[in-house]
């Protein structure tokens, strides 16, 4: 019965349709949808292709309006409008909206969906896109370009998203049957470039949306520009759907990567069989073919993460407190994993913890070390250290300042640039050598004393138990 | 017995919030004339039944039953000259509780199948309860039948391979549309599809009362249809098969059926149980229960992905029925 009352289709251009994305997002995830049914929300919602980009978990799923799953080789086209998944993260959610060349490209996608509803009467959307002029659209990111929604950022403040002006038309009630071909607001759309949030000024002044008839012909060469404005209702699917598929994904796919343990350390272990470490690699969500690296928490897990994301991305994917030591393994192909994990965990004995007991980097790439990294496998931690790291535990021992004022001379370039670190005069740091070098029993300011020294502020961590 | 009700499908459950505003789960009858009048109506004219040029579409008053007023029929046969012989027919029927619709709605889902499999869609009007009670509804869809039988040359098609569908209101009609052509000895039917049928008046199963106030056409809603169908011999001991299916005592020598409901919908149990009755009185029957589909939700929300699930299902089942 009244079955075609309210088929669900593309929302209707107006703001008022914001809320009713919401409320579907916000049921969707209620129910544990899955990540198909999300990216198929955002799809059907807004009448264009959308798509789900994970390069690191590997997943990729594109959904057309009509509700069908049809992946495609074509990447996206840089000019859709996305949303990341997570703020550093690589993964994306694109809606294939507008854009120009890569629309042939995308073959079935977007161009079908516009074409195919050449015969219906588009006259629907206009009226109400001309008549209902929606006054105080308030998109979320205004800055400059809102192209991009950032999920996580919404869900901080998911109040303040949009104030919708309750104008509009007959909206939902009547976006009713598709028939066979549901996308019959998409292609309104597409003609008719309907709203598009240009500024949002909360303020005086209100929100402008703009109803740039792009083109003046629908069919025309696309001529959008590569920074597309993005609609109200565009955004909101976007940033809704991403936030709710980065919860799925976490649930169902793991925090990749480095989330399971068992995993991480087949993929650490040098003597697993190839076959362990790759499927071990796949399950964490690795590209096979790009170079990762193992990074080394002091007193956690190892975690695998790929070269190409920052330390800082990763360390959000499981919290681990900033001043965390670390020691960063190098770049590797997935199968050097278990060298990288080596040199990370050397890397680990190089850091400090950054206080004036314990001056020194709290992270160390194995990178940068060189034959530094050498002398780790000369001192054993724990064993009775050399004789110069002996002085200076003997003297950190008796001068409180010792151990900050060696390592600013050890770690700047001039004697002056050390003591505005440690804050002192340089008069002051003078008389502070004179003293310190006493207690050692070398010189601190020639460069064969200052190469003594920093040897044996770095033996000084390796010796630590 | 717990009423807890089984939940919607992910997909399903944010489309019943997408719709909440414009469809409630019950209905009472001061509310009929007013969904008469929706937007689900005017919509219908804007449906292209051509599908894009596929069809050629005519509406043709046929006679109605003995004494009574004529009948609409709406006839969409494919453009294209048929490839092979003359046609089968998809003999629809509308749903709507008995007390709305046209022979526009739903429409779209047979076209779909025809489209496929290069089928003859001829769609029924029927009076509608509480103006018109029983028999006129199913003796309409009858009279319909009979005309597309004895006319289907003039449409191409094969008065053999008549498969009669539709769903809801229109599956129990379709329901009895095999009971009544099984007793009448014709027209011949070879199949009949029957989606998310309102087959019982008695309005006493499990899901009647587990999705009370839920989803699409409660318990509240099925009481108007079918008190405005029967008046106040609904529930009683002497409702005709005729007019709730479920009532016939006899589901022998009917046509080959497809039963599909959802699990979160009132008709679940009703549904279930007649495809039961059909395998215990020796029949065939192919029967699918959506996990935690609503009423009419591949109507509703055909993108969601079982409801793709549940339209394929259809046009298996017909493709098998018509080509094996």
């Amino acid at each position: 019965m009244k079955e075609l009352a309210g088929r669900l289709t593309a929302l209707d251009p107006d703001a008022g349709a914001a809320v009713r994305v919401i409320a579907y997002f916000d049921r969707l995830a209620e129910s544990r949808a899955g990540v198909e049914a999300l990216v198929r929300g955002a799809a059907v919602l807004s009448g264009c292709p959308a798509r789900l980009v994970d390069p690191e978990r590997r997943v990729h799923v594109r959904v057309q309006p009509d509700g069908a799953r049809q992946d495609t080789e074509t990447p996206p086209d840089p000019t859709w409008p996305s949303a990341r998944l997570s703020p550093n993260g690589p993964a994306l959610l694109w809606l294939e909206r507008g854009g120009g060349a890569s629309e042939g490209a995308a073959g079935s996608g977007s161009g079908v969906a516009i074409t195919e509803q050449d015969g219906a009467t588009p006259s629907r959307a206009d009226e109400e896109q001309g008549g209902a002029e929606p006054g105080g659209v308030v998109a979320e990111d205004a800055g400059a370009a809102p192209d991009r929604v950032d999920a996580e950022q919404e869900e901080a403040a998911p109040g303040r998203v949009i104030a919708m002006p309750t104008a509009a038309g007959p909206g939902m009630a009547t976006a009713g049957h598709g028939g066979a071909t549901p996308s019959r607001v998409a292609s309104q759309q597409a003609e008719a470039a309907p709203g598009r949030v240009t500024t949002k000024q909360p303020g005086p002044a209100p929100s402008q949306v703009v109803a740039a008839r792009a083109g003046t012909q629908p069919g025309a060469a696309d001529s959008e520009p590569a920074a597309h404005s993005l609609s109200v209702v565009d955004a909101v699917i976007l940033e809704r759907a991403a936030a709710a598929l980065r919860l799925v994904l976490d649930r169902t796919r793991g925090r990749a990567p480095a989330d399971d343990p068992a995993l991480v350390e087949t993929l650490l272990d040098a003597t697993a069989p190839e076959q362990a470490r790759l499927y071990a690699a796949r399950r964490l969500g690795l590209d096979l073919t790009a170079p990762a690296r193992v990074l080394a928490p002091l007193g956690d897990r190892p975690r695998v993460v790929p070269a190409g994301a920052g330390v800082a991305g990763v360390a959000g994917s499981r919290p681990a407190p900033p001043e965390a030591r670390l020691g960063v393994g190098p770049a590797v192909p997935v199968l050097d994993l278990p060298r990288s994990w080596t040199a990370a965990r050397t890397a680990l004995r190089f850091t400090a913890e950054g206080t004036p007991q314990d001056p020194g980097p709290r992270v160390v790439h194995a990178d940068e070390l060189g034959g530094i990294a050498l002398l780790a496998d000369l001192v054993v931690p724990g064993a009775e250290p050399p004789p110069d790291v002996r002085a200076l535990e003997a003297a950190a021992a008796t001068t409180p300042w010792l151990s900050a004022t060696l390592h600013a001379v050890a770690s700047t370039t001039s004697l002056r640039a050390a003591a505005a670190g440690i804050n002192v005069h340089h008069s002051t740091l003078q008389d502070r050598l004179t003293h310190a070098e006493h207690l050692l029993g070398w010189p601190l300011r020639t460069p064969q004393g200052r190469l003594r020294l920093q040897l044996a502020l770095a033996m000084r961590h390796l010796a630590r138990p | 017995m717990t009423h807890v009700p089984p939940p919607f499908d992910p997909e399903l459950a944010g489309a019943l919030e997408l719709i909440k505003d414009m469809i409630s789960p019950g209905l009472t009858p001061d509310q009929i004339a007013e969904v008469r009048q929706g937007p689900g109506i005017e919509l219908l004219a804007e449906l292209d039944l051509t599908m894009g040029g596929t069809f050629v579409v005519e509406d043709r008053q046929v006679p109605g039953p003995q004494g009574e007023p004529d009948i609409s029929l709406l006839i969409c046969r494919p453009a294209l000259p048929a490839a092979a012989g003359a046609r089968p027919v998809i003999y629809h029927v509308h749903g709507g509780g008995m007390v709305i619709g046209n022979n526009r709605v739903g429409v779209d889902v047979p076209l779909a199948w025809a489209r496929a499999l290069d089928a003859v869609v001829v769609s029924v009007e029927y009076r509608l309860a509480p103006e018109h009670p029983h028999p006129a509804p199913v003796e309409d869809v009858y009279a319909g039948l009979l005309w597309t039988a004895e006319h289907a040359a003039e449409l191409g098609a094969d008065p053999e391979r008549i498969v009669v569908a539709g769903a809801s209101a229109g599956g129990g009609l379709c329901a009895a549309l095999a009971l009544l052509t099984r007793d009448r000895k014709g027209p011949r039917l070879i199949g009949q599809v029957l989606m998310c049928p309102m087959l019982d008046d008695r309005n006493d199963t499990p899901s009647t009362y587990q999705m009370a106030g839920l989803g699409v056409w409660d318990r509240t809603a099925n009481e108007t249809g079918w008190s405005a169908l029967l008046g106040s011999r609904r529930g009683g001991p002497d409702v005709p098969a005729y007019a709730a299916p479920a009532r016939a005592e006899d589901l022998t020598g009917l046509p080959p059926a497809f039963l599909d409901v959802g699990s979160a919908e009132t008709f679940r149990d009703e549904v279930v149980a007649y495809a039961s009755r059909i395998w215990q009185a020796g029949g065939v029957a192919e029967l699918h229960v959506w996990p935690g589909g609503f009423h009419g939700f591949d109507g509703f929300a055909p993108q969601a992905a079982l409801s793709q699930s549940a339209r394929a299902a259809h046009v298996d089942w017909l493709r098998r029925l018509l080509n094996g």
